[in-house]
Protein backbone atom coordinates (compact mmCIF):
# COMPACT_ATOMS: atom_id res chain seq x y z
CA UNK A 1 0.00 0.00 0.00
CA UNK A 2 1.25 3.63 -1.10
CA UNK A 3 0.91 5.63 2.20
CA UNK A 4 1.22 8.65 0.06
CA UNK A 5 -2.20 8.25 -1.61
CA UNK A 6 -3.61 8.76 1.68
CA UNK A 7 -3.65 11.63 3.60
CA UNK A 8 -4.18 10.21 7.00
CA UNK A 9 -3.72 6.77 7.65
CA UNK A 10 -4.90 5.67 11.48
CA UNK A 11 -3.90 2.48 12.36
CA UNK A 12 -4.52 -0.15 15.43
CA UNK A 13 -5.32 3.38 17.42
CA UNK A 14 -5.98 1.92 21.51
CA UNK A 15 -6.54 4.70 23.62
CA UNK A 16 -6.90 4.49 27.62
CA UNK A 17 -8.28 6.75 30.20
CA UNK A 18 -6.71 4.87 33.44
CA UNK A 19 -8.53 1.52 33.35
CA UNK A 20 -11.00 2.64 30.57
CA UNK A 21 -10.45 1.81 27.13
CA UNK A 22 -11.66 4.49 25.20
CA UNK A 23 -10.65 3.81 21.60
CA UNK A 24 -10.25 0.24 20.72
CA UNK A 25 -8.12 -0.76 17.64
CA UNK A 26 -9.29 2.15 15.62
CA UNK A 27 -8.29 2.24 11.77
CA UNK A 28 -9.28 4.58 8.80
CA UNK A 29 -7.90 6.37 5.95
CA UNK A 30 -8.65 9.98 4.46
CA UNK A 31 -8.09 10.37 0.71
CA UNK A 32 -7.13 13.48 -0.84
CA UNK A 33 -10.20 15.99 -0.93
CA UNK A 34 -12.19 13.65 0.98
CA UNK A 35 -14.46 14.91 3.25
CA UNK A 36 -15.02 12.01 6.23
CA UNK A 37 -17.20 11.97 9.29
CA UNK A 38 -16.56 10.36 12.31
CA UNK A 39 -20.22 9.74 13.68
CA UNK A 40 -20.77 8.58 17.23
CA UNK A 41 -22.86 8.43 20.15
CA UNK A 42 -21.81 10.60 23.21
CA UNK A 43 -18.58 9.11 24.61
CA UNK A 44 -18.02 6.73 22.02
CA UNK A 45 -14.47 7.79 21.33
CA UNK A 46 -14.72 10.53 18.82
CA UNK A 47 -12.81 13.30 20.03
CA UNK A 48 -10.14 11.30 21.78
CA UNK A 49 -9.61 9.71 18.02
CA UNK A 50 -9.10 13.06 16.71
CA UNK A 51 -7.42 14.24 20.03
CA UNK A 52 -4.70 11.74 19.22
CA UNK A 53 -4.19 13.12 14.89
CA UNK A 54 -4.46 16.24 16.22
CA UNK A 55 -1.62 15.34 18.82
CA UNK A 56 -3.47 16.55 21.93
CA UNK A 57 -3.32 12.80 22.87
CA UNK A 58 -0.69 10.12 23.19
CA UNK A 59 -2.25 6.53 22.07
CA UNK A 60 -1.04 3.81 23.57
CA UNK A 61 -0.65 1.65 20.85
CA UNK A 62 -1.05 2.17 17.17
CA UNK A 63 -0.20 4.58 14.47
CA UNK A 64 -1.04 7.44 12.79
CA UNK A 65 0.38 8.93 9.45
CA UNK A 66 -0.46 12.44 8.49
CA UNK A 67 0.53 13.36 5.17
CA UNK A 68 3.64 10.42 5.17
CA UNK A 69 4.55 12.25 8.49
CA UNK A 70 4.35 9.76 11.71
CA UNK A 71 2.53 11.98 14.50
CA UNK A 72 4.91 10.39 16.99
CA UNK A 73 8.61 10.62 15.00
CA UNK A 74 7.57 13.97 13.23
CA UNK A 75 5.26 15.64 15.08
CA UNK A 76 5.94 19.38 13.83
CA UNK A 77 5.68 18.01 10.43
CA UNK A 78 2.60 16.35 10.93
CA UNK A 79 1.04 19.56 12.59
CA UNK A 80 2.14 21.67 9.89
CA UNK A 81 -0.13 19.53 7.66
CA UNK A 82 -3.31 19.83 9.43
CA UNK A 83 -5.41 22.65 10.42
CA UNK A 84 -7.68 22.20 13.15
CA UNK A 85 -10.97 23.86 14.34
CA UNK A 86 -11.16 22.68 18.45
CA UNK A 87 -15.02 21.70 19.56
CA UNK A 88 -14.43 24.35 22.46
CA UNK A 89 -13.26 27.70 19.97
CA UNK A 90 -11.43 29.61 22.29
CA UNK A 91 -8.47 32.39 21.54
CA UNK A 92 -7.13 35.15 24.02
CA UNK A 93 -10.38 37.30 24.76
CA UNK A 94 -8.52 40.30 25.01
CA UNK A 95 -7.05 40.01 21.39
CA UNK A 96 -8.94 41.54 18.67
CA UNK A 97 -9.49 39.11 15.19
CA UNK A 98 -6.85 41.04 13.15
CA UNK A 99 -4.13 40.33 16.47
CA UNK A 100 -5.45 36.91 16.34
CA UNK A 101 -4.65 36.07 12.62
CA UNK A 102 -1.55 37.90 12.86
CA UNK A 103 -0.63 35.60 16.22
CA UNK A 104 -1.49 32.25 14.25
CA UNK A 105 -0.08 33.55 10.96
CA UNK A 106 3.59 34.36 12.35
CA UNK A 107 3.12 30.79 14.39
CA UNK A 108 2.91 29.23 11.20
CA UNK A 109 5.54 31.31 9.94
CA UNK A 110 3.63 33.37 7.31
CA UNK A 111 3.46 37.22 6.76
CA UNK A 112 0.30 38.72 7.09
CA UNK A 113 0.03 42.01 5.52
CA UNK A 114 -2.97 44.19 6.26
CA UNK A 115 -5.21 43.56 3.09
CA UNK A 116 -4.29 39.90 3.27
CA UNK A 117 -6.03 40.27 6.61
CA UNK A 118 -8.76 42.03 5.24
CA UNK A 119 -9.40 39.82 2.37
CA UNK A 120 -9.42 36.91 4.96
CA UNK A 121 -11.90 38.94 7.05
CA UNK A 122 -14.03 39.49 3.68
CA UNK A 123 -14.41 36.25 3.17
CA UNK A 124 -15.70 35.29 6.06
CA UNK A 125 -17.84 38.86 6.49
CA UNK A 126 -15.94 39.74 9.34
CA UNK A 127 -14.23 43.04 7.85
CA UNK A 128 -15.87 45.05 10.02
CA UNK A 129 -14.55 43.18 12.65
CA UNK A 130 -11.28 43.59 12.36
CA UNK A 131 -11.04 45.61 15.67
CA UNK A 132 -13.23 44.15 17.88
CA UNK A 133 -11.97 41.81 20.98
CA UNK A 134 -12.79 37.96 20.36
CA UNK A 135 -14.61 37.94 23.37
CA UNK A 136 -17.25 40.61 21.95
CA UNK A 137 -17.83 38.32 18.90
CA UNK A 138 -21.00 36.41 18.54
CA UNK A 139 -20.63 32.44 18.52
CA UNK A 140 -21.41 31.89 14.96
CA UNK A 141 -18.62 34.67 14.13
CA UNK A 142 -15.64 33.17 16.82
CA UNK A 143 -16.67 30.16 14.60
CA UNK A 144 -16.03 31.43 11.44
CA UNK A 145 -12.76 32.95 12.64
CA UNK A 146 -11.50 29.80 13.96
CA UNK A 147 -12.36 27.68 11.23
CA UNK A 148 -10.62 30.98 8.98
CA UNK A 149 -7.48 30.22 11.36
CA UNK A 150 -7.83 26.86 10.80
CA UNK A 151 -7.17 26.64 6.65
CA UNK A 152 -4.77 30.32 6.93
CA UNK A 153 -1.44 28.25 6.12
CA UNK A 154 -2.91 26.07 3.68
CA UNK A 155 -3.18 22.58 5.52
CA UNK A 156 -4.17 19.79 3.25
CA UNK A 157 -6.05 18.08 6.36
CA UNK A 158 -8.42 20.02 8.16
CA UNK A 159 -9.50 18.57 11.57
CA UNK A 160 -13.04 20.00 12.90
CA UNK A 161 -14.65 18.95 16.04
CA UNK A 162 -18.57 18.81 16.33
CA UNK A 163 -18.15 22.29 14.08
CA UNK A 164 -21.47 23.08 13.82
CA UNK A 165 -22.85 22.59 17.00
CA UNK A 166 -24.33 25.73 18.78
CA UNK A 167 -25.19 27.29 15.36
CA UNK A 168 -28.26 28.55 13.59
CA UNK A 169 -29.48 26.66 10.35
CA UNK A 170 -28.12 29.31 8.24
CA UNK A 171 -24.68 29.98 9.84
CA UNK A 172 -24.40 25.70 9.80
CA UNK A 173 -25.61 25.37 5.86
CA UNK A 174 -22.68 28.50 5.55
CA UNK A 175 -20.30 26.37 7.23
CA UNK A 176 -21.40 23.41 4.84
CA UNK A 177 -20.93 25.44 1.74
CA UNK A 178 -17.17 26.19 2.97
CA UNK A 179 -16.43 22.68 3.61
CA UNK A 180 -17.55 21.88 0.18
CA UNK A 181 -15.31 24.48 -1.09
CA UNK A 182 -12.62 23.61 1.05
CA UNK A 183 -12.63 19.98 -0.80
CA UNK A 184 -12.86 21.65 -4.05
CA UNK A 185 -9.63 23.09 -3.24
CA UNK A 186 -8.29 19.66 -2.49
CA UNK A 187 -7.92 19.84 1.08
CA UNK A 188 -8.94 17.04 3.07
CA UNK A 189 -11.48 17.23 5.85
CA UNK A 190 -11.88 14.83 9.19
CA UNK A 191 -15.18 16.10 11.22
CA UNK A 192 -17.01 14.54 14.18
CA UNK A 193 -20.27 15.30 14.41
CA UNK A 194 -23.79 14.20 15.99
CA UNK A 195 -25.98 15.26 13.01
CA UNK A 196 -26.53 12.80 10.46
CA UNK A 197 -28.63 15.28 8.00
CA UNK A 198 -24.47 17.20 8.04
CA UNK A 199 -23.43 13.35 7.85
CA UNK A 200 -25.49 12.85 4.84
CA UNK A 201 -25.38 16.16 3.56
CA UNK A 202 -21.60 16.65 3.23
CA UNK A 203 -19.51 13.45 3.99
CA UNK A 204 -18.18 11.56 1.09
CA UNK A 205 -17.80 8.59 3.74
CA UNK A 206 -18.25 7.93 7.34
CA UNK A 207 -16.98 6.03 9.92
CA UNK A 208 -19.33 4.78 12.85
CA UNK A 209 -18.06 4.18 16.23
CA UNK A 210 -19.64 2.66 19.17
CA UNK A 211 -17.75 1.97 22.53
CA UNK A 212 -14.60 2.42 21.39
CA UNK A 213 -14.81 0.81 18.13
CA UNK A 214 -15.05 1.24 14.35
CA UNK A 215 -18.45 -0.44 13.58
CA UNK A 216 -18.96 0.12 10.21
CA UNK A 217 -17.06 2.11 7.11
CA UNK A 218 -18.83 3.63 4.25
CA UNK A 219 -20.02 6.26 1.83
CA UNK A 220 -24.06 7.78 3.67
CA UNK A 221 -25.90 6.05 0.96
CA UNK A 222 -24.14 2.75 0.95
CA UNK A 223 -24.63 2.28 4.81
CA UNK A 224 -28.38 3.00 4.13
CA UNK A 225 -28.25 0.87 1.24
CA UNK A 226 -26.52 -1.77 3.18
CA UNK A 227 -28.72 -1.65 6.69
CA UNK A 228 -32.16 -1.60 4.94
CA UNK A 229 -32.84 -5.36 6.18
CA UNK A 230 -31.02 -4.71 9.04
CA UNK A 231 -34.02 -5.90 11.57
CA UNK A 232 -32.61 -3.51 14.09
CA UNK A 233 -32.41 -0.63 11.64
CA UNK A 234 -35.63 -1.23 10.36
CA UNK A 235 -37.39 -1.34 13.77
CA UNK A 236 -35.33 1.88 14.77
CA UNK A 237 -37.19 3.29 11.55
CA UNK A 238 -39.59 5.73 11.83
CA UNK A 239 -40.44 6.77 8.64
CA UNK A 240 -41.19 3.81 6.28
CA UNK A 241 -38.02 5.36 4.82
CA UNK A 242 -34.32 3.99 6.28
CA UNK A 243 -32.45 6.71 6.94
CA UNK A 244 -28.94 7.41 8.18
CA UNK A 245 -30.19 8.18 11.57
CA UNK A 246 -31.77 4.92 11.31
CA UNK A 247 -28.72 2.81 10.34
CA UNK A 248 -27.09 5.03 13.25
CA UNK A 249 -29.66 3.91 15.82
CA UNK A 250 -29.88 0.54 14.52
CA UNK A 251 -26.28 -0.20 15.05
CA UNK A 252 -25.61 1.84 17.94
CA UNK A 253 -28.78 1.12 20.42
CA UNK A 254 -31.91 3.54 21.45
CA UNK A 255 -30.31 3.73 24.96
CA UNK A 256 -29.22 7.15 25.72
CA UNK A 257 -25.62 7.78 26.19
CA UNK A 258 -23.94 9.96 29.02
CA UNK B 1 6.93 17.35 2.86
CA UNK B 2 5.30 20.08 4.94
CA UNK B 3 8.19 22.82 6.01
CA UNK B 4 7.81 23.75 9.68
CA UNK B 5 7.88 27.52 10.97
CA UNK B 6 10.93 28.85 12.86
CA UNK B 7 10.56 28.42 16.49
CA UNK B 8 11.78 31.95 17.09
CA UNK B 9 9.03 33.17 14.47
CA UNK B 10 6.59 31.02 16.51
CA UNK B 11 8.03 32.48 19.97
CA UNK B 12 8.06 35.97 19.00
CA UNK B 13 4.27 36.08 17.79
CA UNK B 14 3.54 34.55 21.17
CA UNK B 15 5.09 37.02 22.91
CA UNK B 16 3.71 39.80 20.82
CA UNK B 17 0.26 38.38 21.63
CA UNK B 18 0.89 37.56 25.71
CA UNK B 19 2.37 41.41 25.53
CA UNK B 20 -0.68 42.96 24.58
CA UNK B 21 -3.24 40.39 26.53
CA UNK B 22 -1.22 41.78 29.46
CA UNK B 23 -1.49 45.33 28.62
CA UNK B 24 -5.10 45.03 28.38
CA UNK B 25 -4.76 43.67 31.86
CA UNK B 26 -2.80 46.42 33.03
CA UNK B 27 -5.28 47.20 35.54
CA UNK B 28 -4.43 44.03 37.54
CA UNK B 29 -0.74 43.95 37.49
CA UNK B 30 -1.18 48.14 38.60
CA UNK B 31 -3.60 46.71 41.56
CA UNK B 32 -0.53 44.05 42.42
CA UNK B 33 1.66 46.68 42.62
CA UNK B 34 -0.91 48.88 45.01
CA UNK B 35 0.07 46.66 48.03
CA UNK B 36 3.67 47.19 47.98
CA UNK B 37 3.44 50.85 47.23
CA UNK B 38 1.37 51.31 49.93
CA UNK B 39 3.40 49.61 52.54
CA UNK B 40 6.34 51.59 51.41
CA UNK B 41 4.57 54.52 52.15
CA UNK B 42 2.91 54.21 55.55
CA UNK B 43 6.30 52.23 56.92
CA UNK B 44 8.03 55.70 57.30
CA UNK B 45 9.29 54.49 61.35
CA UNK B 46 9.98 51.01 59.88
CA UNK B 47 12.86 52.32 57.87
CA UNK B 48 14.26 54.58 60.62
CA UNK B 49 14.11 51.57 62.57
CA UNK B 50 15.59 48.86 60.26
CA UNK B 51 16.68 50.67 57.45
CA UNK B 52 15.90 51.51 53.62
CA UNK B 53 16.63 48.23 51.87
CA UNK B 54 14.98 45.97 54.60
CA UNK B 55 11.62 48.03 53.89
CA UNK B 56 12.49 47.88 50.18
CA UNK B 57 13.24 44.04 50.29
CA UNK B 58 9.93 43.62 51.53
CA UNK B 59 8.37 45.88 49.42
CA UNK B 60 9.69 43.63 46.15
CA UNK B 61 9.10 40.10 48.01
CA UNK B 62 5.46 41.40 48.37
CA UNK B 63 5.09 41.86 44.69
CA UNK B 64 7.09 38.63 43.88
CA UNK B 65 4.75 36.62 45.95
CA UNK B 66 1.33 38.76 43.80
CA UNK B 67 3.24 38.43 40.52
CA UNK B 68 3.28 34.29 41.02
CA UNK B 69 0.25 33.54 43.06
CA UNK B 70 -2.11 36.24 41.51
CA UNK B 71 -0.67 37.16 38.25
CA UNK B 72 0.70 33.87 36.82
CA UNK B 73 -1.18 31.03 38.35
CA UNK B 74 -4.70 33.07 37.88
CA UNK B 75 -3.56 33.61 34.28
CA UNK B 76 -2.89 30.39 33.10
CA UNK B 77 -5.55 28.54 35.28
CA UNK B 78 -8.29 30.79 33.23
CA UNK B 79 -6.45 30.01 29.34
CA UNK B 80 -6.45 26.26 30.54
CA UNK B 81 -9.80 26.37 31.08
CA UNK B 82 -10.96 28.61 27.96
CA UNK B 83 -9.22 25.64 25.82
CA UNK B 84 -6.27 28.55 24.59
CA UNK B 85 -3.13 26.19 25.35
CA UNK B 86 -5.09 23.38 23.47
CA UNK B 87 -5.86 25.17 20.48
CA UNK B 88 -1.73 26.34 20.37
CA UNK B 89 -0.47 23.14 20.78
CA UNK B 90 -2.02 21.75 17.94
CA UNK B 91 0.28 24.03 15.92
CA UNK B 92 3.54 22.78 14.61
CA UNK B 93 5.88 24.42 17.39
CA UNK B 94 7.33 22.63 20.67
CA UNK B 95 4.96 23.12 23.56
CA UNK B 96 7.91 24.98 26.15
CA UNK B 97 6.99 27.96 23.65
CA UNK B 98 3.89 28.77 25.01
CA UNK B 99 4.68 28.83 28.99
CA UNK B 100 8.18 30.19 27.93
CA UNK B 101 6.37 33.14 26.11
CA UNK B 102 4.57 33.55 29.34
CA UNK B 103 7.40 33.36 31.76
CA UNK B 104 9.42 36.26 29.91
CA UNK B 105 5.95 38.06 30.12
CA UNK B 106 6.65 37.27 34.00
CA UNK B 107 10.46 38.56 33.87
CA UNK B 108 9.40 41.47 32.13
CA UNK B 109 6.73 42.55 34.80
CA UNK B 110 9.01 41.34 38.00
CA UNK B 111 11.86 43.94 36.33
CA UNK B 112 8.97 46.61 36.12
CA UNK B 113 8.12 45.69 39.89
CA UNK B 114 11.26 45.94 41.37
CA UNK B 115 12.16 49.54 39.03
CA UNK B 116 8.78 50.81 40.23
CA UNK B 117 9.71 49.77 44.02
CA UNK B 118 13.23 51.22 43.74
CA UNK B 119 11.97 54.97 42.33
CA UNK B 120 8.87 55.33 44.53
CA UNK B 121 12.03 54.11 47.91
CA UNK B 122 14.18 57.16 46.22
CA UNK B 123 11.25 59.68 45.68
CA UNK B 124 9.11 58.86 48.76
CA UNK B 125 11.77 57.49 51.65
CA UNK B 126 14.69 58.96 49.56
CA UNK B 127 16.46 55.52 49.90
CA UNK B 128 19.47 55.06 47.64
CA UNK B 129 21.72 52.20 46.57
CA UNK B 130 24.65 52.06 45.20
CA UNK B 131 25.09 50.78 41.20
CA UNK B 132 26.02 47.61 42.37
CA UNK B 133 23.32 47.49 44.84
CA UNK B 134 20.62 48.07 42.20
CA UNK B 135 22.23 45.58 39.53
CA UNK B 136 22.53 42.42 42.02
CA UNK B 137 18.93 43.58 43.49
CA UNK B 138 17.57 42.89 39.66
CA UNK B 139 18.99 39.48 39.89
CA UNK B 140 17.83 38.48 43.30
CA UNK B 141 14.46 39.78 42.39
CA UNK B 142 14.64 37.58 39.28
CA UNK B 143 15.62 34.40 41.53
CA UNK B 144 13.01 34.87 44.04
CA UNK B 145 10.56 35.64 41.22
CA UNK B 146 11.44 32.23 40.01
CA UNK B 147 10.28 31.07 43.46
CA UNK B 148 7.03 32.37 43.24
CA UNK B 149 6.43 31.41 39.76
CA UNK B 150 7.38 27.98 40.49
CA UNK B 151 4.58 28.06 43.51
CA UNK B 152 2.09 29.30 41.37
CA UNK B 153 2.84 26.92 39.01
CA UNK B 154 3.07 24.23 41.25
CA UNK B 155 -0.58 25.11 42.55
CA UNK B 156 -1.75 25.62 38.66
CA UNK B 157 -0.47 21.64 38.51
CA UNK B 158 -2.36 20.76 41.71
CA UNK B 159 -5.51 22.25 41.70
CA UNK B 160 -7.58 22.48 37.49
CA UNK B 161 -10.84 24.37 38.32
CA UNK B 162 -9.84 28.01 37.74
CA UNK B 163 -11.80 28.84 40.81
CA UNK B 164 -10.33 26.82 43.18
CA UNK B 165 -7.04 28.12 41.81
CA UNK B 166 -7.96 31.60 42.51
CA UNK B 167 -9.30 31.09 45.60
CA UNK B 168 -6.06 29.05 46.93
CA UNK B 169 -3.82 31.58 45.38
CA UNK B 170 -5.35 34.24 47.25
CA UNK B 171 -5.55 32.25 50.38
CA UNK B 172 -1.85 31.97 50.38
CA UNK B 173 -0.73 35.50 48.97
CA UNK B 174 -2.26 36.61 52.19
CA UNK B 175 -0.60 33.65 54.55
CA UNK B 176 2.76 34.76 52.94
CA UNK B 177 2.15 38.57 53.73
CA UNK B 178 0.78 38.04 57.07
CA UNK B 179 2.82 35.59 58.45
CA UNK B 180 6.12 36.64 56.61
CA UNK B 181 5.65 40.45 57.82
CA UNK B 182 4.67 40.36 61.28
CA UNK B 183 7.05 36.42 61.48
CA UNK B 184 9.85 38.06 60.46
CA UNK B 185 9.13 41.52 63.33
CA UNK B 186 8.76 38.61 65.76
CA UNK B 187 5.27 39.42 66.32
CA UNK B 188 4.08 36.16 66.42
CA UNK B 189 7.03 34.60 68.69
CA UNK B 190 10.64 33.52 68.10
CA UNK B 191 9.56 29.91 66.71
CA UNK B 192 7.41 31.32 64.04
CA UNK B 193 10.15 34.47 63.82
CA UNK B 194 12.82 31.37 62.72
CA UNK B 195 10.60 29.23 60.43
CA UNK B 196 9.80 32.31 58.45
CA UNK B 197 13.57 33.06 58.01
CA UNK B 198 14.21 29.70 56.03
CA UNK B 199 10.57 29.35 54.39
CA UNK B 200 10.70 31.44 50.75
CA UNK B 201 9.29 34.43 51.84
CA UNK B 202 12.69 34.92 54.39
CA UNK B 203 14.90 33.51 52.11
CA UNK B 204 14.02 35.80 49.28
CA UNK B 205 13.58 38.57 51.12
CA UNK B 206 17.19 37.95 53.03
CA UNK B 207 19.04 37.71 49.68
CA UNK B 208 16.87 40.81 47.82
CA UNK B 209 17.82 42.41 50.73
CA UNK B 210 21.36 41.65 51.25
CA UNK B 211 21.79 42.33 47.34
CA UNK B 212 21.12 45.79 47.73
CA UNK B 213 24.17 46.18 50.34
CA UNK B 214 26.60 43.66 48.45
CA UNK B 215 29.06 44.07 51.29
CA UNK B 216 26.46 42.55 54.02
CA UNK B 217 25.78 39.38 52.15
CA UNK B 218 27.47 36.55 54.13
CA UNK B 219 27.41 32.74 54.44
CA UNK B 220 23.78 33.00 55.71
CA UNK B 221 22.82 34.85 52.68
CA UNK B 222 24.30 32.08 50.47
CA UNK B 223 22.57 29.27 52.31
CA UNK B 224 19.26 31.50 51.92
CA UNK B 225 19.97 31.37 48.15
CA UNK B 226 20.89 27.67 47.72
CA UNK B 227 17.81 27.50 49.42
CA UNK B 228 15.42 29.80 47.22
CA UNK B 229 17.04 28.00 44.08
CA UNK B 230 15.72 24.43 45.45
CA UNK B 231 12.41 26.27 46.35
CA UNK B 232 12.31 27.40 43.22
CA UNK B 233 13.78 23.64 41.90
CA UNK B 234 11.22 21.65 43.75
CA UNK B 235 7.98 24.01 43.18
CA UNK B 236 8.70 24.00 39.63
CA UNK B 237 9.61 20.12 39.46
CA UNK B 238 6.12 18.87 40.75
CA UNK B 239 4.17 21.55 38.89
CA UNK B 240 5.54 21.57 36.04
CA UNK B 241 5.06 16.99 36.48
CA UNK B 242 1.52 17.77 37.94
CA UNK B 243 0.65 19.63 35.26
CA UNK B 244 -1.88 19.40 32.69
CA UNK B 245 -3.11 21.15 29.54
CA UNK B 246 -6.63 21.05 29.31
CA UNK B 247 -9.30 20.58 32.19
CA UNK B 248 -10.97 17.40 31.01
Amino acid sequence: MNTHNYILQVHGLNIYYGSFHAVRDVSFDVLPGEIFGLLGPNGAGKTSTLSAVEGLLKPQSGSIVVAGNDINKKPLHAKAAIGVQLQATSFQSELTVSEILQLYAGIYGMSMSREKIFSILKNIKLEESSGRKFGQLSGGQQQRLSLAIAVLHEPRLVLLDEPTSGLDPQSRRQLWERMESMREKGHSVLLTTHSMEEAEAVCDRIAIIDHGRVIATDTPQSLMDSNKTNPEVIAASRRGKITLEDVFIGLTGKAIRS
Amino acid sequence: METIPKTSTALSSLLRADLVTQWRNRRSFILLLLVPIIILISWKGIIEKFGGPFALSTCITIGLVAIGLMGYSNTVARDREKGIFQRLRVAPMPAWCIMASRLLIQLMMIVLLTTTIFIAGNNIDHIKLSPSGYIISFLTAVVGGAVYLGLGQLIVGLIQNPETVNSTSRLTYFLFIMIGMFGELGVLGDQIKEIVLWSPYGTVKRIIAAGMQPGTWNQETTTALLLTIAYAAVFSFIGIKKFKWNNK
